[in-house]
This record gives C-alpha cells, sequence and structure tokens, in this order.
C-alpha cells in the first residue's frame, strides 16, 4: 500500500464530497494572514467602508 | 521557541500541497476561514470574497449561502462593532472562546498547558506579539488547518489530526458555536456559528468512517 499522506477510504471521500464544503474555495485565499494591522487599517479602502478611529480601535483591541 | 512555527494567522489554508486530496484540502478551507474569522472581523475585501460564495443543498451549503448573503449586506464597520460586542466588550465579550474557559470555567487552566504540550511536540509556538493565549479556538482552527496541508512538516495523517481534534477541540467547540449562534450581538457571526457547529458534526462523522 502506498504512504499517502491521508489514507481516507472510498467513504470518507464520497462522504466529505457531499457536505457542501465547496462553498469555501472561493473565500479561503483571503482568509489568510493575520488580520489587518494598524498600517494596514490606515488605508482609504473602497467606498462605502470609511475608515475611522473608532475602527482603527477595534482592529486594535481585536489583536491585543 | 527557537524554530518554531508560529500562531499568528499567517497558515495559508489554501495552500495546495501534493498528496492531499481536494476534498481534504477544503476541509483546511473550512478551517482558514472560521479561524480568520474568530481571531478579528472581516475587512471589506474578506467580506466581499464571503458575499460572492456559492453553495449546494447541503445543510452546510446552505449555511454558506447564508454567510455570503449576510456578508453581501454587511459592512466592516457594522462586523467589527459585532465582533468587539462578541468577544471583547468592556473588561470582556459575550463570549471566551477557549477551551480553558469551557472545560473548566476559568481561562488559563489545564486545556492549555495540554494544548502547549502538543503544540511543542508539532514544532509550533504562540507568535510574539499574539496575546491570547493559545487555546483559542482560532488557534486551534489555524492549526487543524496546518495539519492537513502540512504546515508544521508533512501532512498529519487522518489518526494525528483525529487525536488533536478529540483532545482539543471536539469536547467544547459545538457548544461554543452554539452559543455564538444564539449570542445577543451576534448577526453574520450567527451565521458563522451555525457553520460551525455544522462543520464539526461533519469532521466528527468523517474521522468516524476515515
Amino acid at each position: 500500500m502506498t504512504d499517502r499522506p491521508h489514507k481516507n477510504t472510498a467513504k470518507r471521500r464520497d462522504f466529505l464530497k457531499l457536505v457542501g464544503l465547496g462553498s469555501v474555495a472561493g473565500a479561503a485565499a483571503l482568509a489568510v494572514g493575520t488580520p489587518p494591522t494598524k498600517a494596514e487599517a490606515a488605508k482609504p479602502e473602497a467606498a462605502g467602508y470609511r475608515e475611522t478611529e473608532h475602527i482603527r480601535k477595534y482592529y486594535e483591541t481585536a489583536r491585543s | 521557541m527557537d524554530g518554531a512555527r508560529a500562531l499568528n494567522g499567517a497558515i495559508d489554508p489554501g495552500r495546495q500541497t501534493p498528496g492531499v486530496p481536494e476534498e481534504e484540502q477544503l476541509r483546511a478551507e473550512v478551517y482558514g476561514v472560521l479561524a480568520r474569522l474568530l481571531a478579528a472581523p472581516p475587512d471589506a475585501a474578506l467580506l466581499g470574497a464571503l458575499a460572492g460564495m456559492s453553495g449546494d443543498n447541503s445543510e452546510l451549503g446552505a449555511a454558506f449561502r447564508d454567510l455570503a448573503r449576510a456578508a453581501a449586506t454587511a459592512t466592516a464597520e457594522m462586523t467589527a462593532r459585532e465582533y468587539h460586542d462578541l468577544f471583547i466588550g468592556v473588561g470582556r465579550g459575550e463570549l471566551l472562546p477557549y477551551a480553558s474557559y469551557y472545560l473548566t470555567g476559568f481561562l488559563h487552566e489545564r486545556p492549555l498547558a495540554e494544548l502547549r504540550g502538543a503544540l511543542a511536540a508539532l514544532g509550533i509556538a504562540r507568535a510574539a506579539d499574539v496575546k491570547e493565549p493559545e487555546d483559542h479556538l482560532a488557534a486551534l482552527c489555524e492549526v487543524m488547518a496546518g495539519l492537513i496541508t502540512g504546515a508544521f512538516g508533512a501532512p498529519a495523517p487522518l489518526e494525528r489530526q483525529h487525536e488533536f481534534f478529540d483532545a482539543f477541540i471536539a469536547s467544547w467547540a459545538g457548544r461554543f458555536f452554539h452559543d455564538l449562534e444564539a449570542a445577543q450581538s451576534a448577526r453574520l457571526y450567527a451565521v458563522v456559528g451555525r457553520i460551525g457547529r455544522l462543520f464539526l458534526g461533519v469532521e466528527h462523522t468523517a474521522f468516524e468512517i476515515a
């Protein structure tokens, strides 16, 4: 038997294929990395979101 | 800890490792999204990515669609406030997503000590600038993603993943996600709670039939 990192059975594969994990594929790339730092949060964002001191404080306290 | 990989949100759940089947990769990505959302509120870019998610007719698929809807109507400011009320508050938030807290009623308890031992064996330590104890659910989800994709060395065998899941997540995280779903301040995060709860059920079942 080849030494694969995941010795998953067909049953497991089939189960995982049916439970709806695929939704996440689009969003996962942006879920990488640390939450916004103070420096990043200070950059102006797209229209509809205005950076405020209020928000900077939330990010700061979220990291502490 | 010299040479130790740091838990600091930098584990890439989307990394493609040869030998890791796609369905296992997707597990890592769910853990990655949960980790990111539990560590901090989503910024505008992440809200946009979440809003673009689609879902099939499974329970989890429907929950992801609901998250997409919630993300589409939320602003970063709103979710930052929601996150603050849920997890930070004044002194403490509504919820404390720590294994020690859920298992003993107190922070910095034996579950944290045991976790540190397990992390040391994996060559992982908390990053210097991260002040939360390691038994925060965001960090635990990060570890699961890393075990699956091989962020700490080779991808961990399912048995090892199952061990970690059973030791540090299974006994309490379902209750936390249920509490999150029901929390007074929760809106977008209520759906995160539902996704977490459903995903833990998927993980439990999938480990059993492996």
